[in-house]
């Protein structure tokens, strides 16, 4: 998952050694590519129908516009340049940027922390606690948003009476200024864990020689865990990176149902998602909203592939 | 190493290995694994688990290290537990108690068994929660195991077979991975509205069928545990294509299967963007947005009692989910990774 390119150079190497150049394919094989395509065949009928022929479709939708007089026209660009130029769409991207900007590297570094401390087996029962964090993976996101909304609750949520008790009156976790903030504490509860469990493992794959002989150089610990643990596991980081940002841009659930407990906070463009569920399906402007889909789906790719070329620099010179 | 020379070690040595992350892979090879009971495999993965670790004193750490760094494990776990305990807690109180009393401890009238049968109920029109959850059942089920079965026939045609196209394919399956399954949502009401498929349940189900992240596991896995040459040893007996795949792949492939599944189950049983948009009828709604409507009516409308209906439902929705991954985790634990080792 960590990079298009990665993830078919397998397959590329394979071909190049089995199949000499100049030598014809073999009846044999040609049979075999046959039953090759007849066992992927089921994934992608179902594949090109529920995801390839919507997203065309909704690329197609896009370049058009309906309106009351007149039924619906073609109008090339004219839906993109109004999400270009839309101000709250942009308010909306910005919002998630700074969202995933804070949640993801202090996720990520709570989660290596803990799944470091785990790996060396530094702490007591180790086993429980890997147990206790990967709790919040298997809760649906509406349920999580539910139990924090009634924590964060202006009114009557435990959280608020600890600030009362401890001098902060009037203090609200939903306010305007600490929304944001707070979705990030929920975002991390629900995140860590996995992510740990993922760090953990890829910890646990390092080679147990090269920490030996690390620790017979008289390697400081922190030096191992940073110089030789961390560099190791980096395509696992990567590969979390990408998803935690592609999950990040979508925030969509959390801010909807903490609206419930807080009016007035998340407005109708509060993140993009947001911007795009109101204004395809609750105004029907189908055409509008695909086409800030579109533009939404262009800024995670640009996303994902600016940190792929900065990786990819990296190793170069690294 | 190179892939095939990886595979090949999975089989001949069974200590020391990496690939596949499952233990009881390489024992499924060996001919082991069923005889094991459960208590036998939970000490021998904790030994061997204590084997592998290099010995803490090693590290020359500073007294008190181990103590400090539990502390800190101990405090995360309470930050993870908390939403936790305070859904079981006020799952036995009233509406009015949700609110006045402290979060943290029981009030009483003790309501559980209350509320947990009005979850039988209509309670404010709006739908049945044991209708909601049936849905839920019904959706993650058929979806996961379809979603499954196409990863696994996909999956394995990818990693064994080189036929024309085949690469094209896997690279617009894997640039599905970078397309978000929200946005995914949008473009598939339009479609439905055009095809009559909203209001339907295959609306929900086929597209949750639609993994890359699965197929491109599925892929992985085959590459890491299943040799070529077991697969050419079986076409020179003369076995079919079908038939190999059955009887030789599919048995090696289980444990995979097993985290395919179980994630895809989950990410159905937790969707919520792709119902709410295509339902419009309640009683086609999974928990998901069933809470999220009673969430709404319960905030506008105070009367209705609809807060402790609402926890509660809460922790059933959570319950199954929990349970299931606690009774598979041998499984799902490697296969998390398994998307990153394939560079």
């Amino acid at each position: 998952m960590s990079s298009t390119t990665e993830v078919i150079a397998p397959a590329r190497r394979e071909t190049a050694a089995r199949r000499a150049p100049g030598r014809r394919r073999s009846a044999y094989a040609r049979r075999r590519g046959r039953s090759g395509l007849a066992f992927v065949t089921p994934f992608m009928i179902v594949y090109t129908l529920f995801m390839v022929v919507p997203l065309i479709y909704a690329i197609y939708q896009s370049l058009y516009t309906t309106k009351l007089i007149g039924g619906t026209t073609f109008s090339g660009f004219a839906n993109y340049s109004t999400v270009l130029k839309s101000g709250p769409f942009w308010g909306g991207v910005i919002r998630v940027v700074i969202f995933g900007g804070i949640q993801i590297p202090v996720m990520l570094a709570i989660a290596f922390f803990f799944a470091t401390t785990f790996d060396l087996g530094v702490a007591k029962w180790g086993r429980v606690f890997r147990a206790i964090y990967f709790v919040p993976f298997a809760v649906p996101i509406v349920v999580s948003s539910v139990m924090w909304g009634f924590l964060f609750d202006p009114n009557y949520g435990p959280f608020n009476r600890l600030m009362n008790s401890i001098g902060f009156h009037n203090f609200n976790w939903l306010s305007g200024n600490l929304m944001v903030p707070s979705i990030i504490i929920i975002a991390i509860w629900e995140w860590t864990g996995y992510n740990c469990i993922i760090l953990y493992t890829a910890l646990k794959s390092v080679p147990r020689d090269l920490i030996e002989a690390a620790i017979l150089d008289d390697t400081p610990l922190w030096k191992i865990i940073l110089r030789i643990k961390l560099p190791l596991v980096r395509p696992a980081i990567i590969m979390l990176i990408f998803i935690n940002t592609i999950g990040a841009m979508q925030l969509f659930i959390e801010p909807t149902i903490l609206n419930s407990y807080q009016a007035g906070v998340v407005t109708n463009t509060y993140t993009p998602v947001i911007d795009i569920y109101n204004t395809a399906i609750s105004n029907g402007e189908y055409q509008l909203g695909a086409a800030m889909a579109v533009v939404l789906a262009f800024v995670i790719i640009a996303i994902s592939v600016t940190s792929l070329a900065f990786r990819n620099r990296r190793r170069e010179f690294g | 190493m190179s892939e095939r020379e990886r595979a090949a070690a999975t089989v001949a040595v069974p200590k020391g290995r990496r690939f596949p992350p499952w233990p009881q892979a390489g024992r499924a090879q060996r001919g082991l694994g069923a005889e094991e009971s459960r208590r036998e495999r939970k000490r021998r993965e904790r030994l061997e688990e204590r084997d592998a670790a290099i010995p803490v004193e090693l590290y020359g750490l500073k007294r008190g290290t181990i103590p400090l760094l539990t502390a800190c494990c101990v405090l995360f776990a309470v930050f993870t537990l908390i939403p936790i305990v305070w859904i079981v807690i006020n799952s036995t109180k009233t509406q009015a108690n949700i609110f006045q009393s402290f979060g943290f401890w029981f009030a009483r009238p003790f309501e559980f068994f209350h509320t947990f049968g009005n979850l039988f109920r209509d309670v404010d029109g709006d739908g049945t929660y044991s209708h909601w959850f049936y849905n839920t059942v019904l959706y993650s089920v058929v979806a996961g195991v379809g979603a499954t079965v196409l990863a696994a026939l996909g999956g394995y045609g990818f990693a064994r077979f080189e036929f024309r196209g085949s690469r094209l394919f896997f690279a617009v399956i894997i640039a599905g991975l970078l397309v978000p399954i929200t946005l995914v949502a949008v473009p598939l009401y339009l479609v439905y509205a055009k095809v009559h498929l909203i209001n339907s349940i295959w609306g929900m189900i086929m597209p949750s069928m639609v993994t890359p992240v699965g197929l491109y596991l599925m892929r992985t896995y085959v590459e890491l545990s299943i040799p070529r040459e077991l697969l050419d040893a079986a076409r020179i007996d003369g076995a079919s294509e079908v038939r190999i795949f059955f009887r030789v792949a599919l048995p090696l492939m289980v444990p995979g299967l097993m985290t395919v599944l179980l994630l895809s189950i989950a990410g159905t049983w937790n969707n919520y963007i792709l119902p709410l948009i295509i339902f419009s009828t309640n009683n086609l709604f999974p928990t998901t947005v069933g809470m999220g409507l009673w969430l709404q009516h319960a905030g506008n409308s105070g009367d209705t009692n609809l807060f402790p209906l609402l926890v509660m439902g809460g922790l059933i929705t959570i319950i199954p989910m929990i349970a299931l991954f606690a009774l598979l985790q041998r499984y799902w634990r490697g296969g998390l990774l398994l998307g990153s080792v394939a560079n």
